[in-house]
C-alpha cells in the first residue's frame, strides 16, 4: 500500500497531541496532586483552543480578519445557558442537556455568522474586521440590556428592567440584564471539552482537505483567479465564516456551562477577548491549526503559572509574546528550525544507515 | 458554426471608449492571435469575454449560444477559461491542488461539503479520481514531478504552464491566454510555443491569445487581429496581416 499522505499523518499527530494531553491530565488528576487552580483551568483551556482553531479558519484559511469572535462566543454562551436554565427540570440528564445546549449555541452563533457574512463578505477589503468589531460590542451590550423571564403564560422579554417583565408569582427570571444568567447548572466537564475540541479539529482539518476547503484557500490566495475557474466566491466565503462563527458559539457553550454565573463583561466577551484569540492564531501560525491550538493552551496557562510573580507577570507575558513572534515568523528562525527540526534529523540518520 | 463569434463589441468607461466595434470569429480548433500596442484594449476584450467587464454594446456568441453579459463563473461553466497577464496562481497551494481546485465544477468530481467533512467513501473515491485526472494534466505540461511543490516555488516559466494546466482543468471549449510569453527567455518561449501547439492538437482546443512576442505570434497563430486605440486595424492570415503597412507603422515600427 502507498504510504499515508503527508496531511493525513499531520492530522493524526494533531489528534494524538489532544488525546495524549487528555490522558496525561486525567492521570495527573487521579494519581497526582493537581492544584485546584490547574483543575479550574482545564475547561477554559479547551474553550480557548476551540476558539483559536475556529478563528484560524477565518483568518488563516479564508484569509479574512475577524475582530468579533468573542461576539459569536457570547451568542452561543447566552443562547445555550438560557436553554439549560429553562430545561433544568425537564431534562434531568446533564450530558443530554449539554449536547442539546451545544446544538442550540452552534446554530444561534452560526446564524449570526451568516447574517453578518451575507452583506459584508460580498465586499472586498477589510470590511469584515470593522463590522465584526462592531458586532462583538453590540452583542455584548445587547445581552447586558435584555431581561427574559418565563412563567405559566410563556416567555416575557423586556429591554428596561426586571419589573417590566410583569410576570406571575411563579415566574423565573432567565436573563437578568447586566447580572446575566445565574444558577444554571454547570453541565460541562473536561472530558466533554476535549470531545468538543476533537470534533472541532475533525471538522476544520477535514474541511481544509476537501473540495470546499480547496475552493476557500483558492479564494484566499487569488480571488480573481478563483472566480475565473468558476468558484462561487460569496458562497464559500460565507460557508467558511459561518462555520467558524458556529464553532466559536460551541466554545461559548462550553464556557457558559463551566460557570454558575454568566455575565457579559468586557473581559470575557469584549474586544479584548477577540484580540486575545487573534493573538493565539497569529503566534501559533496563521493557517496552522495545530499551532494555534498549542499557542492557545500555552498563552492561557502562562499568566496563571506566573501568578507568584505578581505585577511582573504581564511583563513576562509580553516578553513571551514578542519572543514567540520572532521564533514563529522571522526568516532566520524559520531557517534554523528547518535545519534542526527533529523530523529532518531523524530522516538524515535513516539515510546514513541505508 | 464558429466556436466564438463576437459582433460589434464595445465598452465605455465614463467618457472613454476603450473598445469600439470589435468583431471576431474563431473556428473550432483554431489558434488565433490578438495583438496591438500597449493600451490598445486587448486585455479589455479578454475581460469582456470572461465577464469581468460587462460590454456596453455588442454580442458574444460561444458555440452559437449568446453569452453576453454573463458573470465570470457562469462563463467559465459555459466553457471559457483564461490565464492572466500577471500570473495568478494559488500560491500557497501545491501544484497538484492548483489543478484539483479547477476541477471544482466538473460534475463527475463533485461531492458535497458534508461528504468531505465526514469522509464518506464517496470522498475517497472522488479524491482519488481527481488526483489521477490532475496528474494526467500535469504530465501533459511536464509538471508531474513538481506536483508536491508549493506553486510559488516553481520557476517562472513553469508557473505560466501551470496556469494553462489549471485553465485546461475546467474543461473549456475556448482557452484565452493573456500574454503567455511575457517575461520569458527565448528557451522558455520556445518550450511554451510547443506546449500551446500540443494543447491545441491533443485536446482539439480553440485558443485565442494576446502576445507581444512576434516570434511566438508568427510561429503559432494561424490568424490575427490587430487592435489599435480600441479599434480593429487589420485582421486575417498572420503572414498577410504582419505585412500590412498600417500594422507595421502602428505596431511594429518602421
Amino acid at each position: 500500500m502507498k504510504k499515508m499522505s503527508k496531511t493525513a499523518r499531520s492530522n493524526l499527530i494533531t489528534y494524538g497531541i489532544v488525546i495524549l494531553a487528555y490522558v496525561g491530565c486525567e492521570i495527573w488528576m487521579r494519581f497526582g496532586n493537581m492544584s485546584s487552580l490547574m483543575k479550574g483551568l482545564l475547561v477554559p483551556l479547551c474553550v480557548y483552543a476551540i476558539l483559536a482553531v475556529s478563528l484560524n479558519l477565518t483568518v488563516g484559511i479564508l484569509g479574512e480578519l475577524s475582530l468579533g469572535h468573542a461576539g459569536f462566543m457570547c451568542v452561543g454562551a447566552f443562547a445555550s445557558a438560557a436553554f439549560t436554565k429553562c430545561m433544568e427540570q425537564a431534562i434531568p440528564v446533564p450530558t443530554v442537556r449539554f449536547i442539546i445546549a451545544v446544538l442550540i449555541g452552534v446554530v444561534c452563533a452560526g446564524i449570526c455568522g451568516i447574517l453578518v457574512g451575507i452583506p459584508v463578505l460580498r465586499l472586498r477589503g477589510d470590511y469584515l474586521a470593522i463590522v465584526t468589531l462592531a458586532f462583538g460590542e453590540i452583542i455584548k451590550n445587547l445581552v447586558n440590556a435584555i431581561y427574559l423571564g418565563v412563567d405559566s403564560n410563556g416567555f416575557h422579554l423586556s429591554m428596561k428592567s426586571m419589573l417590566a417583565l410583569n410576570m406571575e408569582a411563579d415566574g423565573m427570571v432567565i436573563i437578568n440584564g447586566a447580572q446575566g444568567i445565574t444558577g444554571a447548572p454547570s453541565d460541562s466537564n473536561f472530558t466533554l471539552g476535549i470531545i468538543m475540541l476533537l470534533i472541532t479539529l475533525f471538522i476544520v482539518l477535514n474541511l481544509i482537505n476537501s473540495r470546499a476547503g480547496r475552493a476557500i484557500m483558492a479564494i484566499r490566495d487569488n480571488r480573481i483567479a478563483a472566480e475565473s475557474i468558476g468558484i462561487n466566491i460569496t458562497k464559500y466565503k460565507i460557508m467558511a465564516f459561518s462555520i467558524s462563527a458556529a464553532m466559536a458559539g460551541a466554545a461559548g457553550v462550553l464556557y457558559a456551562h463551566n460557570l454558575t454565573t454568566l455575565t457579559a463583561l468586557p473581559k470575557n466577551f469584549g474586544y479584548n477577548m477577540s484580540i486575545t484569540i487573534l493573538v493565539f492564531v497569529v503566534l501559533g501560525g496563521i493557517g496552522s491549526i495545530r499551532g494555534s491550538m498549542i499557542s492557545a493552551v500555552i498563552l492561557t496557562m502562562l499568566p496563571e503559572m506566573l501568578r507568584s510573580l505578581d505585577e511582573y507577570r504581564m511583563l513576562i507575558y509580553a516578553i513571551v509574546l514578542i519572543a514567540a513572534m520572532i521564533l514563529t515568523w522571522s526568516p532566520k528562525a524559520i531557517e534554523l528550525r528547518e535545519r534542526y527540526s527533529p523530523l529532518k534529523l531523524l530522516r538524515r540518520k535513516e539515510k546514513e544507515v541505508q | 458554426m464558429s466556436m466564438l463569434e463576437v459582433k460589434n463589441l464595445g465598452i465605455s468607461f465614463g467618457g472613454l471608449r476603450a473598445v469600439d466595434d470589435f468583431n471576431l470569429t474563431i473556428e473550432k480548433g483554431e489558434l488565433y492571435g490578438l495583438i496591438g500596442p500597449n493600451g490598445a484594449g486587448k486585455t479589455t476584450v479578454f475581460n469582456m469575454l470572461t465577464g469581468v467587464y460587462k460590454p456596453t454594446d455588442g454580442k458574444i456568441l460561444l458555440d452559437g449560444e449568446d453569452v453576453t453579459g454573463k458573470r465570470t463563473i457562469e462563463l467559465n461553466k459555459e466553457g471559457i477559461a483564461r490565464t492572466f497577464q500577471n500570473i495568478r496562481l494559488f500560491s500557497d497551494l501545491s501544484v497538484l491542488d492548483n489543478v484539483k481546485v479547477a476541477l471544482h465544477n466538473q460534475k463527475e468530481y463533485t461531492y458535497s461539503t458534508l461528504t468531505g467533512i465526514l469522509r464518506l467513501p464517496r470522498y475517497y473515491r472522488l479524491e482519488k479520481e481527481m488526483d489521477a485526472r490532475a496528474m494526467e494534466l500535469l504530465e501533459v505540461f511536464g509538471l508531474d514531478k513538481e506536483a508536491d511543490y508549493k506553486a510559488s516555488n516553481l520557476p517562472y516559466g513553469k508557473q505560466r504552464e501551470l496556469e494553462i494546466a489549471r485553465a485546461m482543468a475546467t474543461n473549456p471549449k475556448l482557452l484565452l491566454l493573456d500574454e503567455p510569453a511575457a517575461g520569458m527567455n527565448p528557451n522558455e518561449t520556445q518550450s511554451l510555443m510547443n506546449t500551446i501547439r500540443f494543447v491545441r492538437d491533443k485536446f482539439d482546443m480553440t485558443i485565442l491569445l494576446i502576445e507581444h512576442d512576434m516570434k511566438l505570434v508568427s510561429g503559432i497563430c494561424e490568424r490575427l487581429t490587430v487592435l489599435n486605440f480600441g479599434q480593429i486595424l487589420a485582421s486575417g492570415d498572420t503572414a498577410e496581416v504582419l505585412k500590412d503597412p498600417k500594422v507595421i507603422t502602428a505596431y511594429l515600427g518602421e
